[in-house]
């Protein structure tokens, strides 16, 4: 059984242009003790989407889905009092902007403190109050804050955004959740701290058999752990398959195109050689094309587009798309 | 946290200052002679003579400002000029009277402001909002005068549960000492010490409700909005997506948050009570700093006039500079906003 199962999850809101649909129809499913990046542009609504997992979302927005299931059990379902217990028990997430979802007025001590699980400190009232401690210095070192006696007694607004962000993933861990959602996480961080928080949370997804679903901008950033690759497109869902397909014969014009764009921008480049990115720009919420939303910017795409392909299947891999590359010989 | 106090310290004294010179140009706006506005003493009388060199009436407005400044630090208010005795001397038992007063009221608007404001906010947009906020505005609209004549005709005339006016029956026989009717009972050796301290209970629930009605429904105002704004900041739905409590988001997250806001409009509230002092203890005769400064107005009587507004409003920048202490060191983000660091 999946850990995760989402199935045509659709999110609307109404804008100030109208109703738009800022997730149409978008399935995944992530498995104990799987890593999984979740790659898309700017605007593509990944973070709607791990926010709608958590449960954060604007409750004015209208959220629907034929799935949302957790370990078999239908989020959707329950009452908001019963769904905290369980994302409060078994998920964490580390959002964009790390600094907006740190309480300004409580210390990074008293934040921590507060998602250690009560269970796990135990013994008289002094005792517990030296062990939340050693505790809470612990997690900082494991995140690679090493003057942890400083840092404990920062309010959020003294901290940089990197170490924001370490203090955010502490926070995250300290409950030891089955699924870490980590949104972006390394982005406002230096490269050196950027591969110990990615090696970081690959090591914890094996020590302690915990699922990540990192969310990041191109295939170049996704793990080097990643199990599988979901593509997301301007609210709509691309690819997805094990990293191995997906990377070396990807289905979908939209992969192809990151892929190539990542190559490209790390490889050392003639610079005759045309960009082979998409054309075009990502379409705004205000005029999201129908059918396949790559319709406009896609090289392959033909009149069929208009109507939004379903999902096909191809071993490990699954994408939505009326004409698929890589297509093997037959 | 050292240059955020001084920097706090140098703006109270300045206020004070700024005040101090406000009252002294009174002196020659009132009419009459500035040094009998200022002394109490008339022209004619023997110690007027004395008087004219004592507050440097020879010499320079700066040197008779400075003089002024220092009568004041020695809290030498002049003499009154409708009984002839010292200001200081009357006031201190008025001031207390008023202070207690006060502060009963200003400690029920926040303990029933608050609360409701919160409650409110938790239930935003449910029936218990709209009731608690209808209550509210209808409370938050009624004029004090208005207000404390309907509570008169209600709870002393019609169902005669409290007594109308006064701070105590004066059968009980206490003797002012300090002027709050409360701390002189727990000192007097009357031996129905519980029998007068109900009844000077009784005397102050229509005062107190009268008094802190307003700023209870302004502090509730504040608060709702207030909180329901916290409660959608992302680190609350973050919190709550720990699966914390509802009430640990509330006490733990919200409510320094809210608090961090609403502090600096609590000094405000208070200013705005002072205004409504006078026409309380004018309408419940009670026998405090209020109704005293009216019937000084009455009986033009400077020395007093000037001696009450300079220490209300003191007390309002005294008020203030606490709370930004505690402010500042209690949120240490305020400091921050304010000279970035520190
Ligand atoms: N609070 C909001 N109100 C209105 N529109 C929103 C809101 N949050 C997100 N959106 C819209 O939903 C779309 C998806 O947003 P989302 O934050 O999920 O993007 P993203 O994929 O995480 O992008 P990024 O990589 O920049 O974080 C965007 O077009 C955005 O404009
Ligand atoms: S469905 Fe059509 S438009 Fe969409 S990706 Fe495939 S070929 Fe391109
Ligand atoms: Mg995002």
């Amino acid at each position: 059984m999946d850990l995760l199962d989402i199935r045509n999850l659709t999110i609307e809101m109404d804008g100030p242009h109208g109703r738009v649909r800022v997730l149409d129809k978008v399935s995944l499913q992530l498995k104990e003790g799987e890593v999984h990046s979740l790659v898309g542009e700017s605007g593509s609504g990944k973070s709607l989407l791990a926010k709608a997992v958590i449960g954060v979302l604007n409750p004015l927005w209208d959220v629907t889905a034929d799935r949302l299931w957790w370990n078999g059990k239908d989020l959707l379902a329950m009452t908001p009092k019963q769904r905290r217990a369980i994302t409060g028990r078994d998920m964490a997430m580390i959002f964009q902007d790390p600094l907006a979802y740190l309480d300004p007025n409580s210390t990074v001590a008293e934040q921590i403190t507060e998602a250690i699980p009560a269970g796990d400190v135990t013994g008289t009232f002094m005792h517990r109050r030296i062990d939340r401690k050693t505790r809470v210095a612990q997690l900082l070192h494991r995140v690679g804050i090493r003057d942890h006696d400083a840092i404990m007694q920062s309010y959020p607004y003294e901290l940089s955004e990197g170490v924001a962000q370490k203090v955010s993933i502490a926070i995250a861990i300290a409950h030891r959740p089955k699924l870490l959602i980590a949104d972006e996480p390394t982005t406002a961080m230096e490269p050196s701290t950027k591969d110990q928080i990615q090696r970081l949370l690959g090591k914890l997804a094996v020590s302690q058999n915990m699922s990540v679903l990192l969310i990041t901008q191109d295939v170049a950033s996704i793990l080097p752990a990643t199990q599988r690759v979901s593509l997301l497109y301007c609210g709509q869902m691309m690819e997805h398959g094990d990293t191995e397909t997906i990377l070396n014969r990807p289905a979908h014009p939209y992969t192809d195109a990151m892929i190539k764009m990542s190559l490209q921008a790390h490889a050392e480049l003639d610079p005759k050689s045309k960009l082979p990115s998409l054309p075009g720009a990502v379409p705004t919420l205000r005029h999201m094309p129908i059918g396949c939303r790559l319709g406009p910017r896609c090289p392959y795409a033909q009149k069929q587009c208009v109507k939004a392909p379903l999902v096909r299947h191809r071993e490990e891999q699954s994408y939505y798309c009326h004409f698929p590359l890589n297509e093997p010989e037959s | 946290m050292t240059r955020y106090l001084m920097t706090r310290l140098f703006y109270f004294f300045l206020a004070l200052l700024v005040l101090s010179v406000v009252t002294f140009a009174l002196n020659w706006l009132f009419p009459g002679d500035p040094l009998t506005n200022m002394s109490g003493i008339r022209e004619g009388q023997t110690a007027y003579e004395a008087a004219l060199t004592s507050r440097s009436f020879d010499s320079t407005i700066i040197q008779q400002y400075l003089n002024y400044l220092e009568h004041i630090v020695r809290l030498d208010w002049g003499l009154s000029l409708s009984t002839g005795t010292g200001v200081w001397q009357d006031a201190a038992t008025y001031l207390v009277v008023s202070a207690e007063l006060l502060l009963l009221s200003f400690l029920v608007a926040v303990v029933v402001g608050m609360p409701l404001g919160m409650l409110a906010a938790n239930y935003f947009r449910h029936n218990i909002d709209k009731f608690i906020l209808t209550s509210a505005m209808t409370g938050y609209s009624i004029p004090v005068f208005w207000l404390a004549q309907l509570l008169i005709l209600l709870f002393a005339v019609q169902i005669e549960w409290l007594p109308i006016t006064g701070q105590i029956n004066p059968l009980y026989a206490i003797d002012s000492v300090t002027g709050s009717v409360i701390i002189d009972i727990l000192l007097s050796d009357s031996q129905y010490k519980l029998a007068a301290l109900q009844d000077a209970t009784l005397h102050l629930i229509l005062p107190v409700l009268t008094l802190s009605s307003l700023p209870s429904m302004l502090l509730l105002r504040i608060t709702r909005n207030q909180t329901i704004e916290v409660l959608q900041k992302p680190y609350v739905k973050a919190a709550r997506a720990r699966g914390l409590s509802q009430q640990r988001l509330l006490f733990r997250h919200a409510l320094p948050n809210v608090l961090q806001d609403v502090l600096p409009q609590m000094t405000f509230i208070f200013g705005l009570m002072m205004a409504n002092l006078v026409i309380v203890e004018h309408i419940f005769n009670w026998p405090g700093a209020g109704a005293w400064l009216l019937k000084a107005i009455i009986e033009r009587d400077y020395p007093i006039i000037q001696m009450v507004l300079f220490t209300l409003m003191a007390l309002i920048l005294v008020l203030n500079l606490l709370v930004e202490v505690y402010r500042g060191w209690r949120f240490p983000m305020t400091r921050e906003e304010r000279y970035g660091g520190y």
